[in-house]
């Protein structure tokens, strides 16, 4: 069973920030995974590789911030990201099986 | 008594006109040679002679008419009866005083009040004018007003007096006899409705029917006293109930509840009688309509067949108790009405019309989850074979629940079953099976092998843990075997009535019945069974008795929720553990997941903004595909991307990510029903 959502800050290079993201996101998790978004400036890296289940309302958090965000995940969560096209407005990493 | 005065003809002038009318009365005075008595012939006679000639023969022609029993009439050419009897008059009580008495007569039934009445005795009275003779029987009405059935016959006749052609006819009272018979009928029939009627109502609501063709009343109703001013209603006129008769006449029924039984109460526009039924008071009320006089003759015409109403309904009802008790026994010892979940029964008995036989199924829910699943067949058939089955399926049940396993309840079962007559040689299949993990551990006392079909149509028979029938050894230790129902397998297990044909051999039914298994592999597990059921029956039907029982693992997941966001992790969770249950390949896990997610998402956002309730999540797995069901109990609300966009993009990943998606909604809720194939 998957633990409640943990959502780890750090940075990432050039300048960048980055948001490390684990455990399921479904609607119930948008109050926490908004604002942590939100509070940050400029060009954001959100890792997604330890999140196993995104919904649409996650999703909905990340179109908002398309403009400034780059994603990383798993082939787990491929199906969610392209069928929403957010692999069309923004760059997503690790979607291909390896 | 007074002598009627006869219609006096005229004694004819001419001679031939005497003797011919004496002819008529049956003399013979002018087959006389008068010529050769001394009188001499007829035309010398003096006047004096002649007109003691006439008188004579009048007088003659009276006593002969009026010594007749039956009534005697005259008609003249335009219908008018211009000579009668004493008989007539003391049948209809009009005496000769006021002849003639011209149609139309005044003994005819008024055309208002008794239409049909007048219209037959019309008809009547046409032919009496037509046909040169004939007979007919019809209602008349007395001078005082009561009516009368007479039977009459008529000839035309030549009036020698007048050159005239009349009508004579003679007509006895048949009310009585007409009556009997009308009765004797009624009641048969009558009597013929109730004893073809199978139970209480259709015994009432047949008798009314009978009552209401051979009274020709409009309507019949019977209304039941419930003691408390509701009375329950039958009528001839379906749909009609208590509240939609006129006040007037629920005051009349009800005012008749508390008369005599069996005693009919007329009023102006039918009648009313009492009598007692199984369940209370019961009011027949017979509608006849403004043109239907209820006479005295059929207050005694309607209290006898209520009375055989009243015994018919309560034989009625003595059968219906006993079939009611008998299905209730019969239900109770065939077993379970409602089965955990994951299992489908079927159950045909051989001998209609019982419900039950000597085969049983049987599923027990143990303390610790596990469910303990029977299926046996005693010896022969038939009653005796269903009490015997009764006995031991009870018998089982209660050592199943001791959880000592399937090989220690069944040598239990062996001592019980050896003090029980009839019960040597029951076969047995008793397994107990964790339907978390598919693992069924079961001994056979001498039973058809269950059958176990793979996902890929492959069949295993459990032929482990065999031995001999009950009773056969009691005391001898039972083996036990194991086996564990893979993931969307189907385990069938059967009497022989299913598999066993004569001169085929065991195996050829077994595999038919793996086959049907395996091409069922799309429907939902009931379904299943009822379409083995139809493919295996021979062509006459079964002529044994069929227990069969299936189970497809793992058993669907049902769930109810409250609509809270808070609750879509743990639903997560849950279906999470199901899905792995069914082996399925981990992006269809993960496409039903994301699926399902939004579809409660949807019910917690939008099917209960108003009033909270819960969300139903039901997902059920067939052989190669997955059926996923949430309920709500709110009211769908149709995605607007503007407002919401995420749930537009709910919509789309739920279309995008399942083979199937339909939204119903409804008042009592939306129903969102998906379904995807299993990838291999």
């Amino acid at each position: 069973m998957t633990g409640p959502l943990t959502l780890t800050p750090g940075h990432a290079p050039a300048g960048a920030t980055r948001l490390t993201v684990a455990g399921e996101i479904d609607m119930s998790d948008i109050g926490t995974l908004a604002p942590a978004i939100e509070t940050t400036q400029g060009p954001l890296i959100v890792d997604l590789t330890a999140v196993d289940h995104l919904d649409s309302a996650g999703l909905s958090v990340l179109f908002r911030h398309a403009d400034r965000v780059e994603i990383v995940a798993t082939p787990l969560l491929a199906p969610v990201l392209t069928i929403s096209g957010l692999t069309r407005l923004t760059t997503v990493h690790g979607l291909e099986e390896t | 008594m007074t002598r009627p005065r006869e219609a006096r003809r005229e004694p004819a002038g001419a001679v031939t006109g005497v003797f011919a009318a004496e002819a008529e009365a049956g003399g013979d005075l002018a087959a006389v040679d008068w010529a050769s008595t001394p009188l001499g012939p007829p035309g010398q006679w003096p006047q004096s002679l002649r007109t003691a000639v006439s008188i004579l023969q009048a007088r003659w022609h009276t006593a002969l008419v009026d010594s007749l029993q039956e009534a005697f009439f005259v008609c003249d050419e335009d219908g008018a009866v211009v000579e009668i009897n004493t008989a007539f008059t003391d049948i209809l009580g009009y005496g000769p005083e006021e002849l003639p008495y011209r149609p139309v007569h005044p003994w005819w039934p008024d055309a208002v009040k008794d239409p049909e009445a007048h219209r037959r005795i019309a008809a009547a009275f046409a032919q009496l004018m037509e046909d040169p003779k004939g007979s007919y029987t019809v209602p008349v009405s007395h001078r005082d007003g009561h009516r009368l059935w007479v039977s009459a016959s008529f000839n035309h006749a030549h009036d020698p007096g007048t050159g005239r052609q009349v009508t004579v006819g003679t007509f006895r009272d048949v009310t009585a006899e007409h009556y009997a018979v009308w009765r004797k009928s009624a009641q048969a029939a009558l009597g013929l409705r109730l004893t073809q009627a199978t139970s209480l109502p259709e015994a009432l609501s047949g008798a009314l029917a009978e009552l209401r063709s051979v009274w020709r009343a409009e309507t019949v109703l019977a209304a039941l006293s419930d003691g408390a001013g509701r009375p329950s209603v039958t009528t001839t006129e379906p749909g009609l109930g208590w509240t939609d008769l006129p006040a007037g006449l629920r005051d009349r029924l009800t005012d008749a509840f508390g008369r005599p039984l069996l005693t009919p109460v007329d009023h102006a526009t039918g009648a009313a009688v009492t009598i007692s039924h199984p369940e209370g008071t019961m009011v027949v009320w017979l509608d006849l309509g403004d043109h239907r006089p209820f006479t005295g003759e059929d207050h005694l015409l309607l209290s006898l067949p209520a009375g055989q109403l009243a015994q018919g309904l309560a034989r009625a009802h003595q059968i219906d108790q006993l079939r009611e008790t008998a299905l209730a026994l019969q239900r109770a010892i065939l077993g379970p009405s409602s089965l955990p979940d994951g299992f489908a029964v079927r159950y045909e008995p051989a001998t209609r019309p019982l419900e039950v036989g000597g085969d049983w199924y049987d599923t027990v829910a143990l303390p610790d989850g596990r469910t303990g699943i029977v299926v046996g067949d005693c010896v022969g058939r038939g009653l005796k074979a269903a009490t015997v089955m009764g006995q031991l399926r009870s018998a089982c049940r209660a050592l199943l629940l001791q959880d000592v396993g399937p090989a220690q309840t069944l040598m239990a079962l062996d001592h019980f079953a050896a003090g029980i007559p009839g019960a040597l040689c029951t076969t047995v299949f008793c397994g107990v099976l964790d339907p978390r993990t598919g693992r069924l551990t079961y001994s056979s006392a001498g039973h058809p092998p269950g059958i176990l079909t793979h996902r890929d149509g492959t069949t295993v028979l459990l032929d482990e843990g065999r031995s001999v029938p009950l009773a056969v050894r009691p005391g001898r230790t039972r083996p036990e075997g194991t086996c564990t129902v893979p993931a969307r397998a189907t385990l069938l297990l059967c009497t022989d009535g299913l598999v066993e044909r004569r001169r085929r051999p065991l195996t050829a039914g077994i595999d038919q019945a793996g086959a049907a298994v395996h091409d069922g592999r799309g429907l939902a597990v009931d379904e299943l069974a009822s379409r083995i059921m139809t493919r295996l029956a021979p062509a006459g039907g079964y002529d044994d008795d069929v227990a069969l029982l299936l189970y497809r693992h793992p058993a669907p997941l049902d769930m109810e929720f409250p609509a809270e966001s808070a609750q879509l992790a743990p639903v997560r969770t849950a279906l999470r553990s199901w899905l792995a249950r069914c082996e399925m390949p981990p992006h269809t896990v993960q496409n039903i997941l994301v699926a399902v997610g939004e579809a409660c998402a949807n019910a917690i956002e939008h099917g209960h903004r108003d009033i909270p309730g819960p969300v139903r999540l039901r997902a059920e797995a067939r052989v190669d595909d997955v059926r996923l069901t949430v309920t709500d109990t709110g009211r769908w609300k149709t995605p607007r991307p503007d407002r919401s966009p995420h749930r537009g993009r709910g919509m789309a990943l739920m279309r995008a990510l399942m083979q199937d998606v339909t939204i119903v909604p409804g008042t009592a809720g939306t129903t969102v029903d998906m379904y995807t194939r299993i990838a291999r």
